[in-house]
Formats: structure tokens, sequence, C-alpha cells
């Protein structure tokens, strides 16, 4: 599904990843743990084509095909998405129309006829109610006047919309409270099954309580110090993490 | 156009046999005061990021007979769904095309002010105050007697055409009385090559009366359009005003609003949207002159290419204008390196119990925004398009008339295809 090949990247002439490896394959759900400035955040970004970064060797692929030099754009309509650390607030953008669109250009590029108001609708009250979301977000603008968990909510939204092959969860549990979190995690499990990845970035372990990893990545400096199975997302908990650090 | 191209004109002005000698005085005294002043430059404050020369360099003439439509018009072009429609064109009020509700009095601009005994409205606040008094000839006053809700806007449609420079000087009166309410459109549109409007739009508005005043300046992008609208507010009058902005080479708005009654209320909206080297400008004032008023102003402008824009409000409260609730705000939108804003929201403010807040960004599309809608899918230009139209929503929504806010959206939609692709 994903390969990751000795990515080196900066940004500001600053290198934040030093030769990063990772191999998901179809079904896996990986979880990257780290601290904040690890370089968490750059990968989940550069996955997904922000731009800004200059990748200096190395390469990502996806499903067979290198995508560095992809749009974001390209990237979610072949299956890449992801939920946001601070989900962006997008004034006068109905989120109604907002998914629709998205969903829609979703659809198109995969040569389906594009769903009319009535059939999204059908859809989308079905996708809410797995997130336990009023119907009345549908009328406000994307983000606007959301609260920090309902905003990780609306991203899960997204997601179950837009049934994409790669779900990278950047940060998904910070600012959730726990009703919030267990909501979240029951979305992703419901949505897990052996034809879909998750990328699960994290600072704490907490998340992984209720969303079991496979795979436990430990990101420190711009590499990856250390793998394992779920246990040593726990063992990270009781240590910390300086016993990894050289 | 030089000074002595305007005596010329103003000449042939006055030797027109079917104007009202009444008002020939009051032309005379306004001209030679525009005289002594001319048209402002950029060492003017109020002025000085407006380039006039447009109006300056060009020699206009009076619209005449000879520029009345050789043949009937077709108007269906500009068609919004239920109003009622006064048509004028080149400056020539077409009967034929036109059609007033009941309980409303149509007059010529003329008429009206013959009627008016006295003390009719000639301020001087600019020349071009003074250029309106001097040459105003066409343009409708609508007068609404008290307690009548007139259900069907009027709309004022201003057509200018032709390959000749024209100057045409609209004088447009809306009296509403007591209790009275009116939606009022002002439409202006023409594919002329070279034409100066200069309008000067007078407003008076009874105890409890409410005007919705909507303008649309949708004509040619050669053409320079200066308008100065009057406001007199009585007691808990309503004055909503919506500008939308998409036409004209040089666009000018001065709107003056005073707040004379207390509990009246003041709304002032605009949205611009300019490209190549046009220039859309706003002057605002709101004055408050009596306690408990409210008042607000929310301009926005987006901007293409090497476009630019000013906005200037400027709300007064006064000393006994106590208890003033009072809101500015400006935001613009940079879609090109090469666009250039002026913003500059003021409060002056001598009472000392009001509640007043302005604000003002200026800025580029939000990169991280752009970047969440394109990490759902959305190619790049669905995604720009979406902000932008997303920016202006929280105006296009305050039109309230069904019609008039589909016909502006439809405007807005139609410049976004065209500009979002650069």
């Amino acid at each position: 599904m994903l390969e990751i090949k000795n990515l080196h990247a900066s940004i500001d002439g600053k290198e934040i990843l030093k030769g990063i490896n990772l191999s998901l394959n179809s079904g896996e759900m990986h979880a990257i743990m780290g601290r904040n400035g690890s370089g968490k955040s750059t990968l989940s970004n550069i996955i997904t084509g922000r731009e800004g970064y200059i990748i200096s060797q190395g390469d990502i692929l996806f499903k067979g095909n290198s995508i560095l030099d992809w749009s974001p754009e390209k990237r979610a309509l072949t299956g890449i998405f992801m939920s946001f650390q601070y989900p962006v607030v997008i004034p006068g953008v109905n989120n109604t129309y907002f998914l629709k669109a998205a969903l829609n250009a979703k659809r198109k590029n995969a040569g389906e006829k594009p769903l009319d108001a009535a059939g999204f609708l059908k859809l989308i009250k079905e996708k809410l109610k797995e997130v336990d979301m009023d119907p009345k977000y549908l009328q406000r603008a994307v983000n606007e006047g959301f609260s920090g968990g309902e905003k990780k909510r609306n991203e899960i939204l997204q997601m179950l919309t837009l049934e994409p092959s790669l779900a990278i969860l950047d940060e998904t549990d910070s600012g959730l409270d726990i009703d919030a979190l267990k909501i979240v995690a029951e979305g992703v499990n419901k949505y897990r099954n052996s034809e879909r990845s998750f990328l699960v970035i994290t600072h704490y372990q907490r998340l992984l309580k209720y969303i079991e990893p496979d795979f436990v990545h430990v990101l420190i400096d711009g590499k990856i110090v250390k793998s394992g199975g779920k246990e040593l997302a726990l063992e990270l908990e009781e240590k910390g993490y300086s016993w990894l650090e050289s | 156009m030089n000074i002595a191209r305007f005596q010329t004109e103003f000449d042939k002005m006055m030797n027109r046999d079917y104007f009202s000698e009444k008002v020939h005085p009051m032309r005379q005294e306004a001209f030679i005061k525009f005289l002594k002043v001319g048209i402002p430059t950029k060492k003017w404050e109020d002025w000085r990021h407006t380039n006039l020369s447009s109006i300056s360099k060009e020699s206009f003439r009076l619209s005449d007979g000879q520029d009345a439509p050789k043949s009937d018009i077709d108007i269906s072009q500009y068609n919004i769904n239920d109003l009622e429609t006064v048509v004028i064109y080149n400056g020539h009020y077409l009967e034929a095309l036109s059609s007033i509700p009941a309980g409303v009095q149509l007059l010529s601009g003329l008429e009206y002010l013959e009627k008016k005994d006295s003390g009719f409205n000639s301020p001087e606040h600019s020349p071009f105050d003074l250029l309106n008094t001097a040459f105003m000839d066409s343009g409708m006053s609508i007068v609404v007697d008290q307690n009548v809700i007139v259900e069907k806007p009027i709309r004022m449609l201003f057509i200018s055409s032709g390959l000749e420079s024209l100057m045409v000087t609209p004088r447009v009166h809306i009296d509403l009385g007591e209790s009275s309410s009116l939606t009022f459109i002002e439409q202006h549109v023409g594919e002329s090559t070279s034409f100066f409007q200069n309008e000067s739009v007078f407003i008076t508005l009874g105890q409890n009366a409410q005007l919705n005043h909507i303008r649309i300046q949708s004509n040619s992008v050669t053409t320079a359009n200066i308008v100065n609208i009057q406001v007199e507010q009585n007691a808990d009058s309503q004055y909503t005003f919506f500008q939308f902005a998409d036409g004209s080479q040089l666009g000018r708005l001065n709107i003056r609003a005073e707040l004379k009654g207390e509990g009246a209320n003041c709304a002032i909206n605009g949205l611009a949207l300019s490209n190549n080297s046009q220039h859309l400008d706003n002057h605002i004032i709101t004055d408050h002159q009596v306690p408990n008023c409210t008042s607000s102003q929310n301009f926005k402008t987006v901007l293409q290419d090497h476009s630019s824009g000013v906005f200037n409000g400027r709300t007064i409260v006064r000393k006994d204008a106590q208890k003033t609730d009072s809101t500015q705000s400006n935001k613009n939108l940079l879609l090109s390196k090469s666009a250039l804003m002026n913003s500059n929201p003021q409060l002056e403010i001598y009472a000392d119990d009001v509640k007043c807040a302005h604000g003002s960004t200026t800025g580029a599309l939000d990169t991280d925004a752009l970047f969440y809608l394109r990490s759902r899918g959305l190619n790049i230009l669905s995604a720009k398009a979406l902000l932008v139209r997303g920016f202006a929503t929280e105006l296009l929504d305050k039109i309230k008339h069904d019609g008039i806010r589909d016909f502006i959206t439809e405007r807005f939609d139609i410049w976004l295809t065209e500009n979002s692709t650069k």
C-alpha cells in the first residue's frame, strides 16, 4: 500500500526527516509515536502533499507509484486521506456543499456518476450516525464554531464519506474528551478492513487503547529508532522516550 | 476634461429650453463653485488613491437627442425576476419600457425639484456634488406616501451605450413617508466605450420608514462612474444598502448617511470584484447625530491582476449621540501579487457612552485552507473558487430579495469562473 524509502526532507533549510523507512501493507494499522518536534507531522504532511518541503533523498510509493510529484488532490483521489491535527475553519463554505463536491470529485475520477442532492443526503445521514453528529452541522460552514471534538468528528465523517484506502490520523486524539475519543475510535474501528490501511500519528498511547495498532514505530529526531508490536506503546507510556535517545 | 470644455457643455445645458428656469440659478451657482475647485487631484486627502485622469483627460459631451435609442431596445438580457423597471438609456427615460407599481409617484428629477418649495438638498462635499447640481439632467424621483408598503422592488435600469464620449448626470430622489417601505435597485449596465456618469442619489426616510437600496454596477469596464449618495434618516427608520460592483474602469462610491432621529439603523454593505486595471473605490461616512442609533459598514473586495481598490470608512459619533452601537469591517482578498488595496476604517467619537468596533484585513487566499480542500480531492481551481465564494457568502446572504440575490450570485460566479484560472 505505502512504502517510504530513505526519506530525507527539510523545510527552511532545516532537515526534519533524516532517512525514514516504512512499509504498510493492506489492512495494517501502524502507529508512529514521538515527541513534539520529532518529525511526525512533517511526515504526514509530506505523504499528503503539502507544499513547502524539500525532499533531498528517498521516495514514497503508494500502490506502487511514486507520488512525490503528485498534487495533493491527485493523492486524495487515488486514496490517501489525512485527518488533520488542526482542521481548518473555512468561513462561508457550507459543510454539505464541500463534502458533496469532494465526494463527487472522487466519483468522477473513478468514472462513477455524481450523486445528486437527495442521494448525497441519504448517504451523509448514515455516516453522521456513525460519528454521532447532529445533521445541523451540515448546514454550518466547514468547522466554523465547531468545538475541538466536533472538528475531529468532522474529520472522521469525511473519512467515512470519501472512503480512502490509506487514512492518516494526525494527532486525532488531541483535544478530545474521553467520550469523543471513544466515538472517533469506534468510527475508525468499524472502517478497518483488510483492504484499508492506517497510519496513526500520536504523542500518547491514550488513543491506542481504543484503536489497536499492528505495529508501533518510534520517531526521534527524524528517524525511526525502534519498531515493534502494540506492546511497544505501553512500554513508552511507562518509560517515556528518553531511554531510546542516543 | 479641461475646464473650458465643461464651460462649453454648461452653456449648452443652460440653453436647453425644456428645462425649468427655476433650477437655473442653482445650476449656475454650483457651476461657478465647481470652476473654482476643479476636478480633485491626488493631493486631496479624500482622493489621494483615486486616479481621476480618465475624467480629466477625456472630452465628454452631454448626452442629447441623438443618443437616445434609434429603435426598440431589448432589455430581457438584464432580466431580474419579480420587480418593476424604469429604464434610463444614455440619460433618456424610456417610458414605453417602464412600469411603476401603484402607490408610488414617479417624477423626473427636475419635476421633483420644482415641487419642493425650498431647501432642496444641494450638498457641496465634493466637486462632484457641485458638478451634479450644475449638470443634472436625468434620473427619476420616487415618492412613497406614509404607511405605503411597496411590495415589488423598483429597479432603475441605467443603460450606457454608444461609441462617443458621453457625460450623463442622473439625479435621483427617494422620499419615503412615515412607516412606508421600499426596495430600490439601481442597475448600471451597457457596453459604451467611453462614458462618464456622475450620479447623485438623495434619500430621505421618514419616521419608521424602511429602504432597502441595492446598487449593481456592471457597466462596461471602460467607463467612469462616480456616485454620491446622501441619506437622511429620521427616528426608527432603517436604511440597508448593498452595492455589487464588477464593472467600470473607475468606480467611486461616496455615501454619507446622517442618523438624525433616535432609534434609526443604517447598514451599508459592498462587494467589489476587480481585474485588469480597474479601480473600485468606496468612501463611506456614517454620521451619528443623536442617541440610540445603530450602524454597520461591511465591505469586501476581491482583486485580480493589477486592479486596485479603496475602502475609506468613517463613523462619526457626535457629542449627543450616546448609546451609539456601530461596527465597521473591511476584508479584502488579493488574488494577484500586483493588486493593490488601501483600507482605512476610521472612528471619530465625541460621545463617551458608545460601543464602536472596527477591523480590516487584506491578504491572499489562506494556504492552509487551500491545502485542506485539495487534500479532500478538489482540484486547485475548484478549491480556489470555493474559497473566494466562501469569502463573499457572508455579504451575498445579506441580500434579502431572492431574485436579486440569485442574479448577483450568478454574476459573481461568472466573474469567478473568468478570474480564478489566472
